[in-house]
């Protein structure tokens, strides 16, 4: 089973050393062929192009942060104070969407704070699912009691409304941007291990698993081989919309109080705003909350997107 | 056997706007169903048959599908002939379910889930029978105020404007309006029972999962047969059922259609059953029509080679050897509009004039049996090289 | 038969899952704060104090310590709120009710725009409508409420003072009797049309705000739904019996699209309930969602774990009542599964 294709010169490092090839390369390859293929078709619609242009924008001015604007010393992700340039309106000279009423530039706020989303969603995202796939497999394989104890705990989860949930997590914990991830990956963990639960039913299910332990292959190697490629599709699309998700309910709960206060947060900033809407000073909320809004509708259409090319069928959540 | 045309479908051509690409579904078809006759519609899964069948009654999706040529004329009672591709859709829906009915493959999915099989069969009365319900009803219009007697008559065709229903609970009208609905659950049950139904009271109040396959196709065809049709379209009525069921709806809708003269489309694939049932066959092929003829012709002396590679499939017939003869390939979707006969592909007898152009329908031999291919034609302008090959050539 | 079975057993889960969500809120508790916060009020000696460590046995390890809360809370002591100076339990109807009316307010609104909406796009996929409906579901799908809200509030209220903030203009609430608690329907019940007109101006904002992103949920849901049904052979069926389009759309298609949305509007009075959380606060509305806002820059635990175990509960409820009016609803179902 070993030897190179092509090359004269073994590509692989197993091959080069005489073991064989890893059965399962062959497949790897045909998958990632399958996702060039699709990665086409998903950008075909221009509603999910559009998204994906805005993701690529905030993922370019989270980036170049240190070089769009001059960073604030001690702290970059606290908003700059400039007594001389309280409440200034967009438009006014270097302050392009204007300042917070301690003369915090808008702008500024916007683009520290797409850093600050990128690293909540990318965090919470990543131990969500993290998560949830141990739970999922653990109840899917073992199944039985612990399958039901863990369902159950699932279900108490899902009982409490997202944005409460991470609500009293946070109130207990305290406010620190890492306490407010840890809260939102305890809320967001349930759904991946439904989806890999899922799956792995669904294949224990499947008459050719019966097929396959006769042969001999062990449990590892079926859930390796096919319960994991198969569920990477719906984990990419609720990753991809929970991405939105959470930076709307992390924004919500800066809002409501619970965040470092100056932090350059799209929330804390559409909360500094609020006071001053009354006073008429519209732009600090509106343009923070833009933010919010159009990393959420990116995501989400992304997401659309993903799940039209993956699944047609299923457009319920 | 000089028999009123019912409907005569003329050089019919339907086109499917796909993202691949425009489907010539029907490209030129043109038959004639006759009064009291069933004549049946064959092919495989893709040849047309089916868009032929609904655009008879003007079902399919106007934005995919498009009426580009053709006319289907159908013999109306007011006005005449007229071609049902050119009819208004307030037009086509009176003739929906009153002069032409269908009756669908899977009578699991044709049937609304949510709903009682009574009220469904209902409808069509309502639709097309208010007048008749409401003298059944011996309602007594003509005593009534011009308002009670626009309520109780818009009532009854399922007209009624959007406040109007809850007035119907008013003394007045109450009682005439039990009585319209009491006419109507009789005409109900005489439709159901007419298809054999031993407890058609029962079965009205029942909801499709409650009820056999056949039974079910049987509320299909009272529904169908509710007004009395001029035609009744049934699309591989029996497909989804049972064997032993198979037989007995067959043998039904063969009765009904014989006391009440109506004249039948019968879509299927199943040679089997056109021969129990048709009087008359068309096989169609990649949108076109192959050949055509009454149905002891066509089983005796099948002349398409498309016929008789159906005929050699069929389990009944198998070769000499007792093997079934498939017919290699499979039906291609026609995208572009080349010349040539669309079987030629898959044709053990096709010569290369075979590839260059399309062969007309055409009567050989008897009159009233033609096909429409170049074995059986004289081809003066044809070398010899160049036809079909009476022999198979594996 | 089976309807009563499955309602019996959804019944009986649910308890489990409520005792579920105590344990996870009570676990809460004990991460911050002394556990005696919960009981204290603010005057009291230390005497009290004490005595209070020992009758809910505070010095005991946890699993005791909520046992004995537990106790308390099943007989009606869920601790002293420190932002609203009472015990919780006497706070919380008022708070409730508040919170309910515009909830159910928001709610039904956002199903009758959200079923009509999705009704008419899926019956019209891919024309103008479809798009205008999608593109609407997806907004509100991703604005952010407070944010959403604070856009209505600028121009509406701050710049044209159309519409008010809070709950009620004082000379018109304060003359009728509050059996319910709810304003509108007190106003119904005294039959004052002024205090229900004034009641209905205040909802107006918050309704519209909290019922934007779950009507889009609703239409989305009952789009793809209809645009599933409608492609179904008894769809056909109806045509061909010659029933003109607009009986075929409502009375066959929607009605059978209806039953997947029905589940969706379940899970949606959670987006209710998460909603009144930002809306309460921007419109200064009096409910649990103000009530625990306060709660939190106050850092008062027995309101916040009170607002908890409320919320869920009302959430597994009403879930509870969808799942049962769909099982009703769809006869072919099987029910337990």
């Amino acid at each position: 089973m070993s030897g190179a294709k092509t090359s004269t010169r073994p590509r692989l490092a197993s091959a080069r050393l005489g073991m064989p090839r890893p059965p399962q390369l062959p497949a790897l390859k045909a998958r990632l062929q399958r996702g060039r293929e699709l990665s086409g078709e998903v950008l075909r619609n221009p509603l999910t192009l559009a998204g994906c242009l805005v993701i690529a924008a905030f993922l370019l001015m989270a980036a170049l942060a240190p070089i769009l604007t001059t960073p604030n010393t001690p702290d970059a992700y606290q908003m700059p104070r400039d007594w001389q340039a309280i409440d200034a309106p967009p438009g006014s000279p270097g302050h392009l969407l204007g300042t917070t009423s301690t003369g915090g530039d808008v702008l500024y706020g916007i683009i520290w704070g797409a850093r600050k989303s990128l690293q909540l969603s990318v965090m919470v995202v990543g131990i969500a699912v993290l998560i949830g796939v141990i739970v999922g497999s653990l109840a899917g394989f073992v199944g039985g009691r612990l399958d039901e104890i863990l369902m159950r705990t699932v279900d108490v989860f899902l009982a409490i409304p997202e944005l409460i949930f991470a609500l009293a997590i946070a109130a207990a914990l305290g406010t620190s941007f890492t306490n407010i991830i840890l809260a939102l990956a305890v809320v967001f963990w349930v759904k991946y291990a439904r989806i890999i639960r899922g799956q792995i039913i669904h294949v224990k299910q499947n008459e050719y698993v019966e097929a396959a332990r006769a042969i001999g292959d062990s449990r590892l190697r079926i859930y390796l081989k096919d319960v994991l490629p198969n569920s990477i599709t719906p984990v990419t699309v609720q990753a991809t919309l929970d991405m939105g998700s959470v930076v709307l309910i992390g924004a919500t709960l800066s809002f409501i109080g619970l965040a470092e206060s100056g932090l350059t947060e799209w929330g804390v900033l559409v909360a500094t705003g609020q006071s001053d809407v009354i006073a008429g000073k519209w732009w600090v909320s509106t343009f923070a909350g833009l933010a919010i809004f159009l990393w959420a509708l990116a995501f989400n259409l992304v997401g659309d997107g993903l799940r039209d090319v993956f699944d047609p069928k299923s457009q319920r959540r | 056997m000089n028999a009123q045309p019912v409907a005569a479908v003329d050089d019919l051509r339907v086109h499917f706007h796909t993202s691949r690409g425009v489907v010539r579904a029907v490209d030129g078809v043109s038959f004639q169903v006759n009064e009291s006759e069933v004549l049946g519609l064959v092919g495989e899964t893709g040849c047309g048959k089916s868009v032929t069948a609904r655009s008879l009654l003007r079902l399919l999706p106007s934005p995919p599908a498009e009426y580009v040529g053709g006319r289907i004329l159908f013999s109306t009672p007011g006005r005449g002939v007229v071609d049902l591709l050119t009819l208004s859709d307030e037009e086509i829906r009176g003739i929906r379910g009153d002069r032409i009915a269908m009756i669908f493959q899977d009578p699991s999915k044709a049937l609304n889930p949510a709903m009682p099989v009574g009220r469904q069969v209902g409808e069509v009365f309502l639709q097309h029978r208010a007048d008749h319900l409401l003298e059944r009803a011996g309602v007594g219009l003509e005593e009534l105020d011009p308002v009670s007697r626009g309520l109780l008559s818009r009532a009854a065709g399922e007209r009624s404007r959007a406040p109007e229903r809850p007035l119907l609970r008013l003394p007045r009208l109450r009682g005439r309006w039990r009585r319209i609905r009491a006419a109507l659950d009789e005409s109900v049950a005489q439709a159901l029972a007419d298809t054999r139904i031993p407890t058609p009271l029962k079965i009205m109040r029942s909801y499709p999962h409650e009820l056999s396959g056949g039974m079910k196709q049987r509320v299909m065809i009272a529904q169908a047969l509710a007004c009395d049709p001029d035609l009744l379209i049934a699309d591989e009525p029996t497909t989804a059922l049972d064997v032993t069921i198979q037989a007995r709806i067959l043998d039904l809708i063969r009765e009904l259609q014989q006391r009440r003269r109506t004249a039948v489309l019968y879509i299927t694939h199943d040679l089997s059953l056109v021969r129990r049932l048709c009087d008359r066959v068309t096989v169609m092929y990649a949108g076109r029509i192959a050949e055509r003829a009454g149905t002891g012709d066509v089983f005796g002396r099948p002349l398409h080679p498309y016929t008789r590679g159906l005929l050699g499939a069929m389990p009944a017939r198998a070769g000499r050897d007792g093997r079934l003869v498939a017919i290699r390939g499979s039906v291609s979707e026609v995208l572009n509009g080349d010349p040539g006969c669309r079987f030629a592909p898959r044709c053990p007898h096709a010569g290369a004039v075979c590839r260059r152009r399309d062969p007309a329908l055409v009567a050989h031999g008897e009159p009233g049996h033609e096909a429409a291919c170049f074995l059986h034609e004289h081809l003066d302008d044809v070398a010899p090289g160049e036809r079909p090959s009476p022999e198979p050539v594996r | 038969m089976q309807v009563r079975q499955y309602v019996l057993r959804r019944l009986l889960f649910l308890p489990l899952v409520v005792l579920g969500v105590s344990i996870i809120v009570f676990a809460l508790t004990r991460f911050s704060g002394s556990p005696v916060a919960i009981y204290q009020h603010p005057d009291m000696s230390q005497e009290q104090i004490a005595e209070l460590q020992s009758r809910y046995h505070l010095d005991d390890p946890v699993p005791v310590q909520y046992l004995f809360w537990l106790k308390g809370a099943v007989s009606g002591d869920l601790g002293w709120s420190g932002v609203s100076v009472a015990p919780v339990v006497d706070v919380i109807p008022n708070k409730l009710a508040a919170t309910m009316e515009l909830a159910i307010c928001a709610g039904l609104v956002a199903v009758l725009l959200g079923v009509a909406l999705g009704t008419i796009a899926g019956a019209r996929k891919d024309r103008a409508a479809d798009h205008f409906v999608r593109l609407f579901a997806i907004s509100g799908a991703s604005v952010p409420i407070f944010w959403f809200g604070l856009l209505l509030l600028i121009p509406l209220y701050v710049e044209w003072g159309v519409f008010p903030i809070g709950r009620s203009s004082p000379e018109f609430f304060e003359r009728i009797g509050h059996p319910t608690g709810m304003y509108t329907i007190d106003a119904l019940l005294n039959l004052d049309l002024r205090a229900f007109l004034d009641a209905v101006w205040h909802l107006t904002l918050p309704a519209i705000t909290l019922g934007f992103a779950t009507t889009a949920i609703i239409a989305r849901m009952m789009r793809s739904s209809m645009v599933e049904e409608v492609t179904e052979d008894y769809v056909d069926a109806a045509r061909a019996k010659g029933l003109p389009e607009r009986l075929v759309i409502r009375r066959h298609a929607r009605r059978n699209a209806l039953m997947p949305t029905v589940t969706v509007i379940g899970l949606s009075f959670g987006f209710l309930l998460q909603g009144t959380v930002a809306v309460e606060l921007i419109f200064r509305w009096p409910g649990l969602g103000q009530w625990v806002t306060s709660a939190i820059t106050a850092g008062d635990q027995a309101t916040i774990m009170a607002y908890v175990l409320v919320t869920s509960l009302i959430f597994l409820l009403v879930n509870l009542l969808v799942d049962v009016a769909y099982a009703y609803l769809d006869r072919r179902v099987v029910l337990g599964g």
